[in-house]
């Protein structure tokens, strides 16, 4: 398809008939029941009985427990992706490996720890065994990290000679070796060119530890000394819970805390369920397409999240997912993570980060050998930066689909895409202001921005919502840290990017130059060709995330004359060509380069967003009259005073344009004719599903037939199909070639030009069945009947 | 005869308490005035008056020092009722204060809500869009001159800000200014000349510290409260006076200390939230009679519990505070607080089928179902009355009479639902309650590496005294001080009468270890010499002024933690130097655990501060006449039932008239003892003890023979020599 790649080499003396998700070819997806050495002896008696007060007294502590492992790394670590930006994640685990409570941070890493210890229990407990004061080091993400650069630790808690829980955490580590400064060796085709791979190791033995182990890791790295300092946080942060729950079994007695840790999860799978009945069954999907498997290549790549629901239970699969391919891949314990991040969201909002009775209700289906899940050697380092957010915004599309069908007030949790997958990162090294080496990592996408909702705008720099602690830096921290000065950071506008009948909160952008120093060498950077961040439910798609470097420019003479220039636009020089993904840029003292992380998903057709809303922003400066113009066909004056009249006949002109302007339908229907008294449901934002004599089918609000349960209702749909670049001024790149093998659906409908769905799609490729409702009897997936467990 | 006041006001209640010159002590209490802050105190210092046995007049013209703290910027903050506030920054940085790190969303929020985005939004702006003005001119971090300040645009920016948007405040932060202020001096000249009623300050003033979020919020606030604030201060200090107070009005700050208030109008953010730390000040000079080294001091009330640590002898210093979100960086005595008090709500988690207390809370309205206001969903205050730990006719010294029955069947509605009796349900209420308490207390403890069996809890504010024989045993403390009895309702107002003039001078400037001699040694000096020049503004001077050196200290890139480090006075040479990073390193390990530190890792110091205090003179209380053993006991009431929930018994209880307990007198639980504000609890097991100074001691093992009800088995005491230093 347009690649120049070709796909990832396997290594041949480990293929054969027998490849198994043993953490070893295949990632590690552990079984319903672990085989561990009877030397090791666990801890499973429980209480029969708890009452409810010493129940919450010791949920309570269990949580706040650890919560100190996370305050204690925060505290102590030094690299500011750890303890500002919050990449990270702390858990306590059941004796056999189930996470029980994750804090707020990074989220999808929070499941990995599972894995990671359950690996350490099957493989670990025979050689060199598993014992009191252990602590475990893993960077294997065919084990059980996301890449090699989050390392994780567990650590078995011990009462009385019995395995009684763990606790494990996950810090991104500065640099961890490989070829690339920062450790993400975005140019690899293996796991050769990868930094190295650490399956779990005992770095600490009984409570001491072990020197050769330390260095053995810390000897990989350019920044041996900040890994040092963050791996004794990531260290002081096991000790401290661990000692908190031996003072909890003392107190409290093992049994009974035993079975607040069971009870807990029990009662997190109930309430996960109880969510779930509010849904009707039904598949959903989201389709996100990344480019550029390596600097250089021009190809296209999927990757697809699919989720049914059928009863009391969720089925996850990346069916229509590309093969895996050069650097952009993630392993089985990276796709899973980021697919329970959303889920977590928007159906366990409730649980305070107890996220093992969730984990209970989903199965996963991945298939194998593709760039969200991949087997060996395919290099994995990479995953950071493109795919973990790439499939957290691709699950977060098909959870907020299906979320949005399921009885109020559950509808309104669900949550547009927040698509990171350009991340807004840089990463960077050179000689700093104080003559020492130094690499960086800065992350654009911290200010954040909160995608639209059912039932509400989302929310202006409001952080990242899947890592809950996220913090940007100062920019007075970072020029005292890097040689830059950064000529600006600032708030988006609202303008097409994310609109919606709810928009988008906005994202910033930030613009540098050098400073004290003569050039400094980019190593990661992300400059879309196209934006990869779909609308939710007729809702625009996210604005394109960029980078973008001006050469030779009069930035100095500007300064001089005594004004900051406010744009790279302003100043004159040669802006230099940037793809998704280029190789290494030198930058130097003449250079601009500014990244913007865009605004997110909006929700709904923007035509219906209410005056009201538009009013408000135009007001407070969001928004301009032109910007009010385009995106929502809103008419106002300058001072922000909106035209009723002449905005509803702008609407109406739009509504019709968009049906002379489409294709037409594939499936032409008249009007939908329900039966008496039976209620609508809504399925999207105009979109409903309604019972007729003839089944159930789905309609417009305003009475037009889409056709049958069991079809498209995109085939039922005007389609219009448009350059992505044509959305709006921003989603405009160098890349042209790229931006030309994709376009912009709109899927209106035929009788009133609402827009019912939207879709950023590689020409040809098919509309995405998003949306396939299973509420008539029989309608379920036998494959999916037949495991079903009951409840 | 002589007076030394402290009023805390500004929140429900204006508290007053004073000392005679014999070292007495009086109490009183009056309803705060909403808009008239000034009448409130009066009120107060009328009730202060009859106490003390003279008119307000002859009290205040008798007063030689009067101490003030108040939360009127406070409540101007959290109401949004302060100055229409305009920002200068620098350009391109105008939004910083918007985009608020991305925390605008987070920052001080419940762990809870953290997992659901849908429950959280950002706070109203304080200074909107439309009133930021973005300015040519920028320094580096190195506080060089780049671009030169665009003087005709701040000009411009003025007038526009001041004429066509009708500001009342200014608000000048600018990047990197705690390098080199000259920008912001500069542009101060140009709002004095342009708008001179319009209210001005700049961030290397308020907040010199790095990170211009954190310092435009802490300038943007100090303007946002300061016109009502100043006039709060004048308004008050201006009655003062003409009602015969001969000595200047000193106004409570975070620092601990107090500040004239002519100089407190200069930064008012140094005073906003100085409630709190009026109660740790009160707590602190109890403790240095009572010869407590580690205190927990904590405030419960009806909706919120604070905590202020004191170590070995010195309060906590703070770096940074949350308020609506809003975070800003400036060091104050820390104190830390969650949603847990009286009124906090027991509801069901449906899943669990347990019971969750809090963070909801019904308040002061419409409060605890048992005030009959409205309220439907059980409190900690109506599991309290349920268990006969507050009687239904004894709240508030009679005058707030408490519907047990409607407390009942809330209580019990709840127990229902998850198969528990109304009693069994209260005490989990309590329980929770306790331990979400104890929680905190653990969290401000032992992060900084701290065991709370090293320290003695000091309980205070409406529900504290009531509920801390149960927290206290949960952390496993030495002891619980009620401080001065029936004075832990206005401990605060006590905290600040004793509180001294304290200035904090610091400088942010970052040294590498080994530290360079004369850099430092510079600095140290020029910060002493300002810190100096202001006390001698106050009035004191030479051997009146002690002097403190501090250096904030870090492992090399450790933004977000620093250790406070003394440094030794005088000309410091390299080796004094090496040894300051010594201490560091110890500190370090001490905290953190052997090992903890990377000895490979260098030591930074990030910041240089000197705390100047100048001790005021006051009386020594008086010790009270003992307790007259044998004419027994005056203030037993009689007995109730109380359910007791860390036994889970219900046990006839000795009920007592606080205010009728003497020195030397001893209670032995299981007892209540009841106060015009409040109500102690002694468990079973438990001792109180009234000391010669009034203040309640509560000993948590110690049953003792000697006791008014009845008598319980010798046991050793554990912490006995706690309680000797008298």
């Amino acid at each position: 398809m347009g690649s120049n790649m070709t796909a990832s080499p396997q290594q041949p003396d480990m293929m054969g008939a027998d490849v198994v998700w043993d953490g070893m070819v295949r990632g590690y997806a552990p079984p319903e029941v672990l085989s561990i050495s009877p030397r090791l002896r666990l801890h499973t008696a429980e209480e029969p009985e708890v009452d409810p007060i010493s129940y919450e007294v010791i949920r309570n502590s269990l949580q706040n427990i650890n919560l100190e492992n996370g305050h204690t790394i925060q505290k102590l670590s030094i690299s500011p992706i750890t303890m500002i930006n919050r990449d990270f994640q702390c858990a306590i685990l059941t004796e056999s490996g189930d996470v029980m409570f994750m804090g707020p941070y990074l989220m999808y890493l929070a499941n990995t720890l599972g894995l990671m210890t359950k690996w350490v229990l099957e493989n670990r407990s025979e050689s060199p065994g598993i014992e009191d004061g252990d602590v475990f080091l893993c960077s294997d993400p065919y084990v059980g990290s996301s890449h090699q650069q989050d390392t994780e630790l567990t650590s078995p808690v011990f009462w009385e000679g019995e395995l009684f829980c763990w606790v494990a955490n996950s810090v991104h580590y500065s640099d961890v070796g490989g070829p690339a400064p920062g450790s993400f060796c975005l140019a690899s085709r293996t796991i050769w060119e990868d930094p190295p791979l650490f399956p779990p190791m005992k770095l600490v033995e009984r409570g001491g530890l072990r020197a050769d182990m330390e260095q053995l890791y810390l000897r990989q790295s350019r920044v041996p000394a900040t890994v040092a300092m963050d791996l004794h946080a990531a260290l002081a942060g096991l000790t401290v819970s661990r000692q908190r729950i031996l003072k909890l079994l003392e107190r409290y007695g093992s049994k009974t805390v035993k079975a607040v840790m069971k009870r807990t999860l029990d009662a997190g799978e109930r309430a996960f369920v109880d969510k779930l009945r509010m849904i009707p069954d039904g598949r959903w999907s989201e389709r996100i397409y990344t480019e550029a498997a390596v600097p250089g290549d021009t190809g296209i790549y999927i990757s697809q999240v699919n989720i049914t629901k059928n009863g009391d239970y969720l089925y996850v699969d990346n069916e229509g997912t590309s093969p895996q391919i050069g650097a952009i891949n993630n392993t089985y314990a990276g796709f899973v993570g980021a697919v329970l991040a959303p889920l977590t969201l928007m159906l366990a909002y409730d649980l305070g980060g107890v996220c093992g009775g969730v984990s209970r209700r989903v199965k996963f289906r991945p298939t194998p050998g593709t760039i969200t899940c991949a087997d060996y050697p395919a290099p994995i380092s990479g995953a950071g930066v493109c795919n973990m957010p790439m499939v957290v915004a691709t699950a977060t599309g098909a959870t907020a689909k299906m979320v949005a069908c399921a009885a109020p007030p559950l509808r309104d949790k669900a949550l547009g895409i927040a698509d990171v997958h350009a991340y807004g990162g840089w990463i960077f090294n050179g000689i700093n202001q104080y003559g020492k080496f130094f690499m960086a990592m800065h992350s654009g996408m911290a200010p954040g921005a909160i995608p639209a909702s059912p039932g509400r705008d989302g929310i202006d720099t409001g952080g990242q919502d899947w890592v809950p602690g996220m913090e940007a830096s100062n920019v007075e921290e970072n020029e005292l840290s890097w040689p830059v000065l950064t000529l600006f950071r600032r708030e988006n506008r609202a303008d097409e990017a994310g609109a919606g009948r709810y928009r988008s909160g906005v994202g910033a952008e930030e613009a540098w130059i050098l400073h004290g120093t003569d050039s400094l060498d980019t190593q990661v950077y992300n400059n879309e060709s196209f934006t990869k961040c779909q609308g939710l439910l007729g809702g625009n798609p996210g604005g394109r995330a960029f980078f973008r470097v001006k050469r030779d420019t009069d930035v100095a003479a500007r300064l001089a004359a005594g004004r900051v220039p406010q744009s790279v636009d302003e100043v004159s020089g040669e802006e230099i060509p940037l793809f998704w993904k280029g190789g290494p840029i030198e930058l130097d003292r003449m250079s601009v380069w500014t990244l913007n992380l865009p605004n997110f998903a909006g929700y709904g057709d923007p035509l219906d967003r209410d005056l009201e809303l538009v009013t408000r922003d135009l007001l407070e400066g969001m928004t301009t009259a032109e910007d009010a113009f385009r995106a929502y066909g809103v008419v106002a004056d300058g001072d922000g005073v909106v035209d009723a009249r002449k905005t509803q006949m702008e609407r109406e002109k739009r509504r019709r344009q968009r049906l002379e302007d489409g294709l037409p339908p594939r499936e032409v229907r008249g009007l939908i004719r329900p039966l008496e008294g039976s209620e609508h449901r809504a399925v999207g934002d105009r979109l409903e599903a309604v019972r007729t004599p003839r089944g159930i089918r789905y309609a417009c609000t305003c009475g037009q037939d889409l056709g049958p349960e069991g079809a498209d209702f995109k085939d039922s749909c005007v389609v219009r199909e448009t350059p992505v670049d044509a959305i709006g001024p921003g989603y405009s790149s160098f890349a042209e070639e790229m931006m030309r093998k994709m376009c912009f659906r709109e899927f209106f409908c035929p009788r009133c030009g609402a827009r019912l769905a939207t879709e950023v799609a590689r020409l040809g490729d098919d509309y995405l069945w998003d949306i396939d409702l299973r509420l008539s009897q029989g309608r379920q997936d036998p494959r999916e009947r037949d495991s079903g467990e009951e409840t | 005869m002589g007076y030394y006041l402290g009023v805390d006001g500004g929140g429900t209640f204006t508290d007053c308490a004073a000392m005679d010159d014999k070292g007495r002590l009086y109490f009183a209490k009056a309803t705060t005035t909403k808009d008239d802050f000034a009448a409130g105190m009066f009120d107060a210092l009328s009730a202060l008056a009859d106490e003390c046995g003279t008119s307000v007049p002859d009290l205040i013209a008798e007063t030689e020092r009067f101490n003030l703290g108040t939360t009127v910027g406070t409540n101007l903050l959290v109401e949004r009722r302060g100055a229409r506030t305009g920002l200068l920054t620098t350009a391109g940085h105008g939004d910083a204060i918007l985009i608020m790190r991305g925390t605008g969303r987070t920052a001080g929020l419940e762990l809870d809500l953290l997992f659901h985005p849908q429950a959280t939004q950002k706070p109203l702006p304080l200074v909107p869009r439309a009133l930021i003005r973005e300015i040519d001119e920028r320094t580096d971090c190195a506080g060089n001159e780049v671009v030169p300040l665009d003087e005709a645009a701040v000009e411009a920016a003025v007038r526009s800000l001041v004429e066509d948007a009708r500001v009342t405040a200014l608000a000048i932060a600018f990047l990197w200014s705690f390098k080199n202020p000259a920008h912001e001096l500069r542009a101060l000249e140009i709002v004095r000349r342009v708008a001179p009623a319009v209210y001005v300050c700049c961030s290397h003033q308020v907040a010199p510290r790095l990170g211009e979020y954190e310092r435009t919020v802490a300038t943007v606030i100090n303007s946002y409260v300061a016109p009502a604030s100043a006039a709060c201060f004048q308004q008050s200090a201006d009655r003062l006076r003409r009602s015969g107070l001969k000595h200047p009005l000193l106004i409570m700050q975070t620092s601990g200390g107090v500040l004239p208030a002519d100089k407190a109008i200069e930064i008012p953010l140094t005073s906003l939230g100085s409630g709190p730390v009026g109660g740790l000040m009160g707590s602190l000079s109890l403790a240095r009679a009572l010869g407590h080294k580690n205190i927990i001091a904590t405030d419960m009330g009806g909706t919120s519990f604070e905590v202020g640590l004191i170590i070995n002898g010195e309060p906590l210093v703070g770096e940074e505070k949350i308020i609506d979100r809003y975070r800003y960086r400036l060091s104050q005595l820390e104190t830390t607080s969650i949603a847990c008090g009286g009124g906090s709500i027991a509801r069901i988690d449906p899943y669990s089928r347990s019971i969750r207390v809090g963070p909801e809370s019904a308040g002061a309205e419409p409060g605890p179902v048992c005030y009959r206001r409205g309220g439907t969903e059980p409190t900690v205050t109506d599991a309290d009355v349920v268990l006969g730990l507050l009687s239904a006719d004894g709240f508030l010294g009679g005058r707030m009479p408490l519907d047990r029955e409607a407390a009942l069947r809330a209580v019990a509605g709840l127990g229902e639902q998850v198969g528990l009796g109304p009693t069994e349900t209260a005490a989990g209420i309590l329980r929770i309650n306790n331990l979400r308490a104890a929680e905190l207390i653990r969290q401000q403890t032992v992060v900084r590496g701290y065991d709370p069996r090293d320290f003695v809890v000091y309980a205070y504010g409406g529900a504290g005294p009531l509920h801390a024989f149960a927290f206290a045993q949960e952390l496993g403390v030495k002891g619980v001080v009620i401080p001065l009895g029936n004075g832990a309702s206005t401990l605060s107002a006590y905290g600040c009468s004793t509180s001294d003039l304290v200035l904090n001078v610091e400088r942010e400037r970052l040294f590498f270890a080994p530290f360079p001699a004369d850099e430092v040694n510079s600095l140290m000096v020029e910060l002493e010499n300002q810190a100096l020049d202001s006390m001698r503004d106050m009035g004191k001077s030479g051997h009146e002024v002690e002097i403190e050196r501090f250096g904030l200290m870090r492992y090399g890139g450790q933004w977000l933690h620093s250790l406070l480090v003394h440094v030794p006075p005088g000309e410091l040479t390299a080796e004094d130097l090496t040894a300051v990073v010594d201490d560091f390193r110890a500190m370090y390990d001490a905290l953190y655990g052997h090992g903890a530190g990377v000895v490979s890792q260098g030591v930074e110091m990030v910041t240089a501060r000197i705390r100047v205090v100048a001790r005021l003179q006051r009386p020594t209380q008086a010790a009270q006449e003992p307790f007259n053993e044998a004419a027994g006991t005056k203030g037993r009431l009689g007995t109730r039932e109380i359910f007791w929930p860390d036994r889970m018994e219900r046990l006839e209880s000795d009920v007592f008239d606080g205010r009728e307990i003497g020195p030397g007198e001893r209670i032995a639980g299981p007892a209540v003892v009841e106060l015009p504000y409040t109500s102690v609890a002694v468990g079973v097991d438990q001792m109180l003890e009234c000391d010669l100074f009034g203040n309640f001691l509560l000993r948590l093992d110690q049953p003792a023979g000697r006791a008014a009800g009845c008598a319980a088995a010798q046991r050793p005491a554990a912490g006995a020599l706690l309680w000797a230093a008298t």
